[in-house]
């Protein structure tokens, strides 16, 4: 009991008290304790964790497959992608370099010929490579299997060239362009990352559709704002002119007041009035496409951003400030001890 | 003022004037305000925990969400299907993954009350712990150990989107009755909460992400927004300790609004010329 809950407890809340304070407390050693000390603490931990993870993930994917439940086929291709990823970086580096040391300026043509056709670049390119390098020169191309190297290696060796095959350092072949680590990286893992970030575009359209539903009062609201801020930020919505949102806003008015006037004729005479008001109003003062300007689209789009969103979200931020501060507090003395598992 | 309310208010001015006399040499100069407030907040909650503690009532409004989340857990049973609970993707360094750990415990016991299935993909090995930690206790308070298993709260992956479509294929391919995404979430919330709106789930969210929060408001039945989701513990554990702390927190709110009320009229007034005290540059060089 004092390992699984008053030792963990003590920690936390010191820790916390610790961190908490070193904010107000002129100490250096608390100072970098707090900006430095405990974050390194948590990555150290996290790192160690993450072996957890991955043996948690491993066993419940390989349980699957020998006992074939249900889409354990999938399963296999989670633990083939694991262990791929896992040689890729631990196992096979797959950086394998050709460095010129020395060569024969006379056969600079063949040379340059062999290596452009080799790494698919610019035979004039490789040729000014080769007369700037002062020493050795390293071909610009990084192969994944040591046996490509020294076939292009004995290649050149043809032509009186000194080469030899090297191959990056262990870390630094993660981030190698060419390696294998990095192929899975930009083949398979960016795509499908990318893949499951565009499905957002359709998700958006069908939250959108669902939420913009007029179904009462708010809907209504939000499916108007939702339009004027949407045409507000496209071109199009720049041309369209303040005359023409009057005429709209004099038109759904009647269509408000049509079901208190029974009588047709009074309604086309608001409407007919209305808009007849509008359009002197307008060539009496002159308006552009920009005026009245609270009724041009951008205009009033910036307002909805900036005023009642802002305030919305505001009001939002301020809560979840709270709440982290409550929740915080309550960790602290200790009297949150839910995720602990009490 | 009685006893308690005096001391309180003792401890406020002494602390501050050990700050006050300690700026410089022993207390960073320029952090007193932040002092202050920290002080101030911490004292107005044990207060109020302390009301709490002595047996004052304390009303708690009645929070939709938290309210839906037994129902969504008996509509499982019901069908026969199992309850999907989503802490979020980060690690247990921030607070909503915290309070996301303190609802699965909630959401445990009811299932092992109702003896329904929990299936909880998590992305930190970390959080795969100390959910797995609170399931077990919420089981064996529920008296039903015998229904715990560690693999009900497993390790999926630490990348974002790797992890939206891991979950995602759990929920296509077992079309889980419930889903519960409580915790901190990024652009992964609207995949989530669309594919759980499109197998016809029952779904609860729950998050400090402020830009979260519209999307979750869109696709699920219920959100926790703000401050709702940090109550979830005080109100699902109805604990004197944590409603005490609720109403503290709704005391410092008031606070805030008053404070804001007063800026906002002196700042008007000094528009005016009315006045020359600029209160927003008072605040914002300190």
């Amino acid at each position: 009991m004092l390992l699984k809950r008053q030792l963990p407890l003590f920690i936390m809340i010191s820790v916390g008290l610790v961190t908490l304070f070193g904010h107000f407390i002129n100490n250096e050693t608390i100072q970098d304790f707090v900006n430095n000390d405990a974050t390194q603490w948590f990555d150290i931990i996290a790192s160690f964790a993450i072996f957890l993870g991955a043996l948690n993930l491993l066993k419940l994917q390989l349980q699957k497959i020998t006992r074939k439940q249900n889409n354990w086929q999938y399963s296999i291709l989670a633990v083939l992608g694991f262990f791929f990823a896992i040689f890729a970086g631990f196992f096979f580096r797959g950086t394998n370099f050709v460095t010129i040391n020395s060569f024969n300026i006379g056969h600079i043509t063949p040379i340059s010929q062999l290596i452009a056709d080799k790494i698919g670049d610019d035979i004039v390119s490789i040729e000014t490579k080769l007369l700037d390098s002062e020493g050795a020169f390293e071909i610009p191309f990084i192969f994944k299997l040591e046996s490509s190297a020294t076939e292009l290696s004995d290649a050149l060796s043809e032509f009186g060239v000194v080469s030899s095959v090297d191959s990056k350092p262990w870390g630094s072949h993660l981030q190698t362009k060419g390696s294998l680590f990095y192929w899975i990286f930009t083949h398979i893992y960016t795509p499908l990352s990318a893949t499951m970030f565009a499905l957002l575009a359709f998700f958006v359209a069908s939250a959108s559709y669902r939420a913009f539903r007029i179904r009462n009062f708010e809907a209504t609201l939000l499916l108007l704002a939702g339009i004027i801020l949407m045409l507000g930020r496209v071109p199009v919505g720049q041309l369209i002119s303040g005359w023409f949102i009057a005429y709209l806003i004099v038109l759904f008015s009647s269509m408000v007041l049509t079901p208190f006037i029974s009588n047709k004729k009074i309604v086309l005479g608001i409407i007919l009035v209305g808009l007849g008001l509008v359009t002197v109003a307008g060539f009496m003062n002159g308006w552009n496409v920009d005026q009245p300007t609270f009724l041009y689209i951008p205009i009033i789009q910036e307002w909805i951003f900036n005023v009642p969103t802002t305030a919305g979200a505001r009001a939002i931020m301020i809560g979840i400030a709270l709440g982290i501060v409550g929740t915080s507090f309550r960790i602290l003395i200790g009297i949150e001890r839910s995720f602990l598992g009490e | 003022m009685n006893k308690k309310q005096l001391i309180l208010a003792g401890l406020f001015i002494l602390s501050i004037l050990i700050y006050y006399f300690g700026h410089g040499s022993i207390f960073i100069t320029g952090n007193e305000p932040m002092f202050v407030a920290v002080i101030g907040v911490s004292l107005i909650f044990f207060y109020y925990i302390d009301r709490a503690r002595a047996g004052e009532d304390i009303y708690l409004r009645p929070i939709a969400g938290l309210k839906a989340m037994e129902e969504a857990v008996g509509r499982s049973t019901e069908m026969g299907k199992s309850v999907l609970f989503v802490p979020g993707i980060s690690d247990l360094d921030q607070v909503e993954t915290v309070s996301g750990l303190v609802i699965l415990g909630h959401v445990a016991e009811m299932t092992a009350q109702y003896e329904t299935g929990l299936n909880v993909p998590v992305s930190k090995s970390i959080v795969m712990e100390a959910g797995r930690e609170s399931c077990k206790e919420a089981y064996l308070r529920a008296g039903r150990p015998d229904l715990y298993f560690d693999d009900m709260v497993h390790y999926l992956t630490d990348d974002q989107f790797a992890y939206a479509a891991g979950v995602n294929g759990i929920m296509v391919r077992e079309k889980p009755a419930a889903c519960f995404y409580q915790g901190k979430f990024y652009a992964e919330s609207l995949i989530l909460a669309e594919t759980g709106n499109s197998i016809g789930a029952i779904q609860i969210a729950g998050t400090g992400s402020p830009s979260q929060i519209p999307f979750f408001v869109t696709a699920c039945d219920y959100t926790l927004i703000g401050e709702e989701f940090f109550t979830a513990s005080a109100y699902l554990s109805k604990k004197p300790d944590l409603i005490g702390s609720i109403k503290g927190q709704d005391i410092v709110k008031l606070l805030l609004m008053v404070s804001i009320i007063i800026v906002f009229v002196l700042n008007g007034f000094f528009q005016l010329n009315w006045i020359t005290f600029d209160i927003i540059k008072f605040l914002t060089s300190h």
